[in-house]
């Protein structure tokens, strides 16, 4: 098994004939945690989108374990990775225990008490055992969100995505969200992270990337682009981001 | 079922009502049988055509839409006409529930396809993030919700076509209206009594219905959710 786990290579992406995403590379290994930031419109969603192919790149290729992700079959592909969303985005029918059990169930066909079991076990792990049977309008922000991630894990992903997981969320409930992705990390779960949450950067991330107009303008770890960014870009962004959204 | 013969004293307009009950009751039967199954051929077609028409291909969609538009901008005594003479339908009761049906179908579709559409498209994007194919991301995540938006616009659909089985009169069917004819040419004094008659049977049951449907919404609506 090779290190690397997902590589993005020179991808082109666009909207008609607005170019969103123009030549962007990098790659992440196992157990990477690569926080994506940038001003609103440079590409960042868009970026995560190509890579579950919710949305198509125009040109690049991206690669998940070796392998071309337009080689593999696309539901295989998004069962390999999860997807935490912005809204959250839960079955809103269904209650958070079923949220979690329809992908075991329908995508990786395990039988029904197998399924509530992991499911059970995984709202557990995200501190929502109480609230299995809830539906989510009777849940807050900060669960929802959580049910989102423990919907996404248990699907056991090789890399998860998070696009902005707490910007729709009122501030007193993003430490709980924030908390169970830094966990996340801990136990070596490979991460892709759209956010404006510095201080989770410094603390979780083994690299930011700073994207500007879908262009990809500086990488490197957090104390380097935090501390001595060699982009004035970077810097003027990241500068006026840490006074809005934490530094420690 | 006959007429029961009048009786040799001209009875009260009430009376002659009441006298003929079994009439009426008869009639409400079909009158019940042919909403019950113009509905369900209503849905049976029009679910799919609604799904085809928010999912569908520009072909599939291409074809589908001018279909139902054309049914939907017929009246239905010209559907029923049709479907009864031209195509030669028979019997008249078959023709009438076809008619009726089809063109619920029409509108039912549009019933679906606007729940549909009005499901935040995130469900889906949710769906199909988790690995579900499309078709399992309407079946398991859109139209279970999308279905629970549909009963105020279903409602409405069952109260216009229980209403109008009564112009399934124009081929002969045996319902309630026809019947009331029957009764008004056998004593016209009673015109009053016997439509008056009719059409409270008419409000008995789509009041029922209605309140029966009203029930199911409440047993179904997503608990804490606000559709």
């Amino acid at each position: 098994m090779t290190e690397e786990l997902l590589d993005v290579d020179d991808v082109h992406q666009s909207y008609g004939e607005e170019k969103v995403l123009e030549g962007i590379s990098f790659e992440m290994d196992r157990q990477d945690v690569k926080v994506l930031v940038g001003p609103s419109g440079s590409g960042k969603s868009t970026m995560l989108r190509c890579i579950n192919r919710l949305t198509d790149i125009d040109d690049g290729d991206i690669s998940l374990d070796g392998e071309s992700i337009y080689d593999l079959d696309e539901n295989d592909l998004r069962r390999q990775v999860g997807m935490v969303f912005q809204d959250f985005n839960l079955f809103a029918h269904l209650t958070a225990l079923e949220n979690v059990t329809l992908g075991l169930k329908r995508v990786r066909g395990m039988g029904g008490k197998a399924a509530v079991e992991k499911a059970a076990w995984q709202l557990e792990a995200v501190g929502l055992r109480e609230q299995a049977n809830s539906y989510p309008a009777e849940l807050s922000g900060g669960q929802k969100q959580r049910v989102g991630i423990a919907r996404a894990l248990a699907m056991d992903p090789k890399l998860m995505l998070f696009d902005e997981p707490t910007s729709a969320l009122d501030p007193e409930l993003i430490g709980e969200v924030l908390e169970v992705m830094r966990e996340l990390a801990e136990e070596g779960m490979t991460m892709l992270v759209v956010t404006h949450e510095m201080g989770f950067a410094r603390q979780a991330a083994t690299d930011v990337l700073f994207l500007e107009d879908g262009k990809l303008v500086e990488q490197g770890p957090p104390d380097q682009l935090f501390e001595q960014p060699e982009n004035e870009r970077t810097e003027a962004f990241l500068g006026r981001l840490t006074k809005l959204h934490g530094g420690q | 079922m006959d007429l029961t013969p009048l009786t040799s004293q001209p009875l009260g307009d009430w009376e002659f009502v009441w006298q003929q009950r079994q009439f009426f009751v008869e009639g409400t039967r079909i009158a019940v049988e042919l909403t019950f199954y113009s509905i369900v051929l209503g849905f049976v077609l029009g679910l799919p055509a609604g799904v085809v028409e928010a999912y569908g291909g520009k072909y599939s969609r291409g074809i589908l839409r001018p279909v139902g538009v054309a049914i939907r901008g017929t009246p239905i005594l010209v559907i029923i006409a049709i479907t009864y003479f031209a195509f030669g339908v028979s019997p008249a009761f078959l023709a009438a529930t076809l008619a009726l049906g089809v063109r619920s179908a029409a509108y039912q579709s549009q019933i679906f396809r606007g729940a549909i559409e009005s499901v935040e498209g995130g469900q889906m994007e949710a769906a199909r993030a988790v690995g579900l194919s499309k078709v399992q991301g309407i079946r398991h995540v859109v139209l279970p919700q999308a279905l629970r938006r549909s009963v105020p616009g279903f409602q409405n659909e069952f109260t216009i076509v229980l209403k109008d089985t009564s112009i399934a009169y124009a081929i002969g069917v045996a319902e309630l209206l026809k019947r009331s004819y029957d009764l008004f040419s056998l004593q016209t004094s009673a015109a009053l009594e016997v439509f008056l008659a009719a059409s409270l049977i008419y409000f008995v049951l789509t009041f029922t219905v209605n309140r029966g449907i009203e029930a199911l919404n409440d047993r179904v609506a997503i608990p804490g959710g606000n559709y």
